[in-house]
């Protein structure tokens, strides 16, 4: 079964999105809606559950459906061995070195060129997410039909030779949406910058009164009185866990803080087993520094924590877009995190955050903020209003469907 | 401006422009060559960003010239050009270029953003976005703006006469529909620098006020059950507007 059936119960998301937008903010949403009648949306991907992507997906579908946007999603089927490739193609945008065989390579067209046939594709609208499936448009792209390759990836450090391997299949597509301008390589086709977003109604993201927060922080026994700074991430160099502590110390002479590196549990990768080994020994036996391992489904408790933190801190040293900055902000949170990535463009230095570059800096802006309630209440409270206008799923679907409308259009006028 | 209005919004796609600029000489050079959407994306089209700010918001350039290359003067020059002279591509493209040559050559080469802080010209393609109301008279018009989202505010009273020239289609067509006052009112609205939220509001209080004058005079030659109607419908439409979610 390739079609993903996606829950429709409960009150309809649009309500929802309502709600958190506004009804002005969704007449736009609504009125491209309309303009695409009569017109079927495919999304493609390579898995139904886990991951961002999936979980975007789950709301995007319905969301367009319940617009009157027919919308279908489907996921490619692969085998141990095509994954073994796409990993190797993943890491390997992302800057890890590695490389595909000739092989390699005519494994993954066989694998698409079997999907090409399995899947449905019966829309005119196709959006296919990330490489996995970025080969069927070799194999089935038929008259009038409009495709866009959506790259979650950040390609700003790809393997050359990898990057040369797909950039000809993505050459064969109308459109490539990118998240980042840095994220975006040389292309023969239109690329649009489509900034990924967060879903309001999410676990991670939806109120909670205070029992509810209460009940969920509970078990890490933090400290009541003392303001909590915090940085949600896996612990992963790059996510600098060991220069957050550092500058939590420098910080720590100065002001009364406890510091919570929250992170998903390192068992199944031996890298990030030894980060959290270095962490640990960072920390020694300090009372003021809880490093708590989490589930991958603890979304509500990440929500309580970002909820009852003063600080949110996100001090990475590389960054895709890192929506754990959006999610801070939509609860009002005070937010330090480095001017990498896609974080500048949500936090605007000293309007929606305080942006830093090192270990002092970022020890500077934690001290100014946990010194300063107005400016951590000002921040937070512009902070919201940027995720709302700029950051929230609404956004996100909007820009998918203005990117079809305009190829539509496009497609309208050559044939006239 | 004969024959009805048709009310568009818009949705604007980010694209890179394919320019990149590490110090004021390349900057100056990419400003040089950018196309006019590229202009209006980095000059112009802020108050969609934060439509409910009424913060004057500074132009991405100066914003970088200022925070990564850190020369406070030239963003100032940069900031103030926007400010007074955007009324156009041209006029605009020529007050910025006047600021940066206010620098000498060899500063600008030397006045320089670190390693990946480079300036990225980006440019928009709009995508219109039909709102459904097609207006024969300004009362329907001014109907179809309350219902109609910010972008479309945006796209009649900034977008559309920035690149056509001249005032918006949408004030010229209520002054041919004898609207001109409420015309002439949009367009100070429009100059004054206020978010698009507020824009919106003061522009519509303005109308709904214009309008009363009007009904009570309409209302004076009357009949007992008519005035009765106008006034069920009246508070009806007060309640409508009282308990409409615009803003969350």
């Amino acid at each position: 079964m390739t079609r993903v059936e996606v829950r429709a119960d409960g009150p309809p998301l649009i309500d929802g999105y309502r709600a958190a937008v506004g009804d002005m903010a969704l007449r736009s949403l609504e009125g491209l809606a309309r303009r695409l009648r009569g017109h079927r949306v495919v999304m493609v991907n390579s898995t139904a559950t886990g991951g961002g992507v999936a979980e975007i997906l789950h709301r995007l579908v319905r969301l367009m459906n319940e617009l009157g946007v027919p919308t279908t999603w489907e996921v490619m089927p692969g085998d141990a061995r095509f994954y073994a490739i796409t990993k190797t193609i993943h890491n390997t945008l992302h800057g890890w070195p590695g490389t595909l065989s000739a092989s390699d390579h005519e494994y993954f067209h066989e694998v698409n060129r079997r999907a090409a046939a399995a899947l449905a594709l019966d829309g005119d609208l196709v959006l296919i997410h990330d490489p996995q499936p970025a080969g069927l448009v070799l194999h089935r792209r038929e008259p009038g039909q409009h495709w866009v390759w959506r790259c979650h990836i950040d390609l700003s450090s790809a393997e050359p030779d990898v990057w040369s391997f797909l950039a000809p299949i993505v050459g064969r597509y109308d459109a490539a949406v990118f998240s980042h301008i840095s994220f975006v390589p040389s292309l023969d086709v239109p690329a649009y910058l489509v900034p990924p977003s967060i879903d309001p109604l999410s676990e991670k993201n939806r109120e909670l009164s205070d029992d509810e927060m209460e009940g969920l922080l509970a078990p890490l026994g933090l400290p009541a009185r003392r303001p909590w700074v915090t940085q949600v991430s896996r612990f992963d160099r790059i996510k600098d866990p060991v220069g957050v502590i550092e500058a939590f110390l420098v910080m720590r002479r100065r002001e009364d803080a406890h510091l919570v590196l929250a992170g998903g549990s390192a068992d199944d990768d031996p890298e990030g087993a030894e980060v959290l080994a270095e962490v640990r020994a960072k920390a020694g036996s300090r009372s003021d520094i809880t490093i708590a391992l989490l589930p991958p489904d603890a979304h509500l408790t990440i929500n309580a924590l970002q909820r009852r933190s003063s600080v949110v801190v996100q001090k990475s040293l590389r960054e895709g877009f890192a929506l754990t900055i959006s999610e801070a902000l939509w609860k009002r949170r005070a937010v330090a995190a480095s001017a990498v990535g896609g974080i500048p463009l949500q936090v605007l230095h000293d309007r929606t955050g305080l942006l830093v570059r090192s270990v002092p800096g970022c020890a500077a802006a934690m001290t100014r903020l946990l010194r300063s309630p107005d400016l951590r209440r000002r921040l937070g409270i512009e902070g919201r209003e940027h995720v709302r206008h700029n950051f929230l799923h609404p956004r996100e679907a909007r820009d998918y469907l203005a990117i079809f409308a305009r190829l539509v259009s496009a497609a309208e006028s050559r044939a006239a | 401006m004969d024959g009805p209005f048709e009310l568009m919004s818009v949705i604007h796609l980010v694209r890179p422009a394919g320019d990149r600029a590490g110090d004021l000489e390349a900057l100056r050079a990419g400003i040089a060559r950018a196309e006019p959407a590229t202009l209006f994306y980095h000059a112009l089209q802020h108050p969609l960003r934060r439509p409910d700010s009424d913060e004057a918001r500074d132009d991405d350039w100066s914003t970088w010239v200022r925070g990564v290359v850190q020369d406070g003067e030239t963003a100032e020059h940069l900031a103030y050009a926007v400010q007074h002279r955007a009324g156009s591509a041209d006029e605009l493209r020529e007050a910025l270029l006047e600021a940066l040559g206010a620098v000498p050559e060899k500063a600008r080469a030397v006045r320089a953003a670190p390693a990946g802080a480079e300036f990225t010209f980006l440019t928009v393609e709009s995508v219109p976005v039909p709102t459904g109301c097609v207006a024969h008279d300004a009362a329907e018009l001014m109907t179809g703006l309350e219902d109609a989202d910010l972008n479309a505010w945006f796209y009649h009273l900034f977008e559309q006469p920035w690149f056509a020239g001249g005032p918006p289609a949408l004030t010229q067509w209520l002054a041919a529909r004898g609207a001109a006052r409420l015309a002439r009112a949009i367009e100070d609205e429009a100059k004054s620098g206020r978010g698009l939220l507020t824009l919106r509001r003061r522009v519509l209080r303005r109308w709904r006020q214009r309008r009363l004058g009007s009904r009570i005079a309409a209302a004076a030659g009357a009949t007992e059950g008519d005035r009765r109607d106008t006034e069920r419908a009246a508070v009806a439409g007060l309640v409508r507007r009282i308990t409409r979610t615009d803003e969350p």
